[in-house]
């Protein structure tokens, strides 16, 4: 019993959270040798490569940080990934936790992330870092916002807060086709808060790396496999609650899932390079004034169609 | 885990919380000390909920309203903070004696 | 009261260190010298209550508890860096006033309390097996209780719309600030942060009186 409730579930997440990290860097330096930036060395070891390279490396210190906060921020952004790898199903019965709100679990993941990328920026006591972390709160706020709009419109349906039954609900209609702005706002709001691609105010050049400016060696490796696992969970995540998560003919259930993650994660990491980035104050203004109430209109739409 | 352990703790937390939101000269530090006072009563009302109370949904209703109740503290002394702030630039009680004559 | 609500071992075991989390870091928010480590200590007893929630079965309100405190303690933070001394706490910090009196009122108020607790004699009346908490609790909020959960949303509104006015700079007569002057660094002093004035200066009638 113990075996079957504690161990499995655990080494699925662990598993998930290393191949996952491990994917997203494979993927990213193809789409990006594919859109024609040169690449070193073969995409398959390059990863690796860079991940040993790290950990040999001396971490810097800054001046007076916070150093208990600042070491364990990167490894609580880690483990709010490996939680939302956790509620991902991956069939009927094979989910790490299958908690009865696990839909609003999802939805203090990415508060909590909020948290901890203050925290990391805050405890660096440097000023780039600082001001990174404050973008990022700025923005997050309207992040939390929207994704919690659109997810309630996928519990609608299946008149749970479960993603067993959010998934079951879509046995008839995938809730990408029932609820069309739902899955757009959801990635938009998947590379807000992995802070990827055009997206990355909270770790951007402008900041000289913002956040994450100051951290180098095991703590930094820890921190870009947390940001990769994270853009992991959230593909998980989209799948779960708009692609129909196991539903699909002829292969079995986690086949499936690992097809539309798959999908999910090509489409994120393609966006990333190909968008434009934006300046955060008009990131803001985006968020707040144009995709937030997008959200309403698709809760709405949820509504009506839960009512017909 | 029985009634009693749980409104033990929550006895704790809200002792501490009368002793910060006494104690505490910063505003924001003082507000800290009423959120931990609720954190308690919260902790209180579904611990009844759960062993006393028969699973009423009342009980649960309960926590939410206080859930509003910490938000509304929360962005009533935040906007307090920032006006007193904008007008004397104090964050201690001390430096507000406006009413005090 | 045990026999009724049956649980394991290990979910005593759990209470128990949850318990103890929450009231170490609740005690450490009041003897931190950072105010943002503060408010996180403060985030990481609420985290530990949710839990504890989870526990005891009210499944939806101990992870609501999370999403709600995660952004209550970050907007908290942020005011600490934004307004209050030292809130990285590089230097040590003990801003209290009437200290005796507030761990008298702590204690009292502790002990007076876990007498009711172990005392007083509550009704042993378990939530039963069958009940599904977060439905139940959905029916209420949206069923028999639903003036009394529109009302609280009613006034989270009016509360964005007071907060809105006063924290606003613009007034109905003027900026928010026209007229007020911070005080001055000792008591009757000129008023801090502002530029110095030219004393000898002809406009001698903006020198200010503070009182």
């Amino acid at each position: 019993m113990i075996v079957e409730e504690l161990v499995l579930p655990v080494l699925m997440v662990f598993f998930m959270l290393a191949a996952g990290a491990y994917t997203v860097a494979v993927l990213d330096r193809v789409i990006a040798g594919a859109l024609g930036t040169p690449q070193t060395g073969s995409v398959w070891i390059a990863p690796l490569a860079r991940g040993a390279w790290l950990m040999t490396q001396h971490a810097n210190a800054t001046e007076a940080p916070d150093w208990r906060a600042w070491r364990l921020a990167p490894a609580l952004y880690l483990s709010l990934a490996a939680i939302g790898l956790a509620v991902v199903p991956w069939s009927g019965s094979l989910v790490a936790t299958d908690l009865v709100t696990s839909v609003v679990l999802w939805g203090s993941v990415e508060a909590l992330a909020t948290v901890v990328i203050f925290l990391h920026g805050w405890s660096a006591n440097a000023l780039f870092a600082l001001i990174g972390g404050y973008r990022y709160v700025a923005l997050g706020l309207s992040y939390i916002l929207i994704s919690m709009f659109v997810l309630i419109g996928v519990a609608l349906p299946a008149e749970s807060l479960q993603f067993t039954q959010v998934v079951a609900s879509q046995e008839e209609l995938w809730n990408v086709i029932r609820q069309p702005l739902g899955l757009p706002l959801f990635l938009i709001v998947g590379l807000g808060m992995t802070f990827w691609g055009p997206l990355n105010l909270a770790d951007s050049a402008d900041l000289a790396g913002g956040t994450a400016a100051e951290i180098s060696g095991p703590p930094r490796l820890v921190w870009d496999v947390a940001r990769a696992a994270m853009l992991v969970a959230f593909s998980g995540v989209a799948t779960s609650a708009f692609l129909g998560g196991w539903l699909g003919p002829w292969l079995p259930g986690p086949l499936w899932v690992a097809i539309k993650m798959l999908a999910v994660l090509l489409v994120l990491l393609l966006l990333g390079r190909l968008l434009p980035r934006l300046a955060p104050e008009r990131c803001v203004t985006l968020m707040w004034v144009i995709l937030l109430p997008l959200s309403f209109i698709d809760l709405v739409w949820a509504g009506v169609g839960a009512l017909l | 885990m029985t009634l009693a352990t749980l409104l033990l703790l929550a006895a704790a937390l809200i002792g501490i919380g009368i002793y910060g939101a006494l104690s505490q000269q910063s505003f924001v530090m003082l507000m800290m000390g009423l959120e931990l006072i609720l954190n308690g009563v919260m902790l209180a009302a579904v611990a009844f909920w759960a062993f006393s109370g028969a699973g009423a949904p009342e009980g649960q209703l309960l926590t939410i309203i206080v859930m509003a109740v910490m938000a509304i503290e929360m962005t009533m002394g935040f906007a307090l903070v920032v006006a007193v702030f904008r007008g004397k630039q104090a964050d201690t009680t001390e430096s507000l004696t406006g009413l005090k004559h | 009261m045990i026999e009724s609500m049956s649980h394991g071992i290990g979910v005593d075991i759990a209470f128990l260190l949850l318990a103890t989390l929450a009231v170490v870091t609740a005690w450490r928010v009041f003897r931190t010298d950072s105010m943002v480590r503060a408010s996180f200590f403060l985030l990481v007893s609420f985290i530990a209550v949710g839990v504890i929630m989870i526990l005891l079965a009210a499944e939806y309100l101990g992870v609501a508890m999370f999403f709600m405190m995660a952004v209550e303690m970050t907007v908290m933070a942020l005011f600490m860096v934004m307004f209050m001394m030292n809130p990285a706490g590089l230097n040590p910090m003990n801003m209290v006033h009437q200290e005796r009196i507030s761990i008298g009122a702590g204690v009292v108020s502790f002990l007076v309390l876990s007498a009711m607790a172990l005392l007083a004699v509550f009704p042993d009346r378990p939530v039963s097996a069958g009940l599904d908490p977060v439905r139940s609790l959905g029916n209420e909020m949206l069923g028999d209780s639903m003036l009394i959960f529109e009302s609280a949303g009613l006034v989270l509104l009016t509360t964005m719309i007071g907060v809105v006015v006063l924290s606003s700079h613009r007034g109905r007569y003027g900026a928010a600030t026209e007229g007020s002057l911070p005080p001055g660094l000792e008591s009757g002093g000129d008023p801090a942060g502002k530029p110095e004035e030219d004393e000898d200066g002809e406009d001698g009638g903006h020198h200010h009186h503070h009182h």
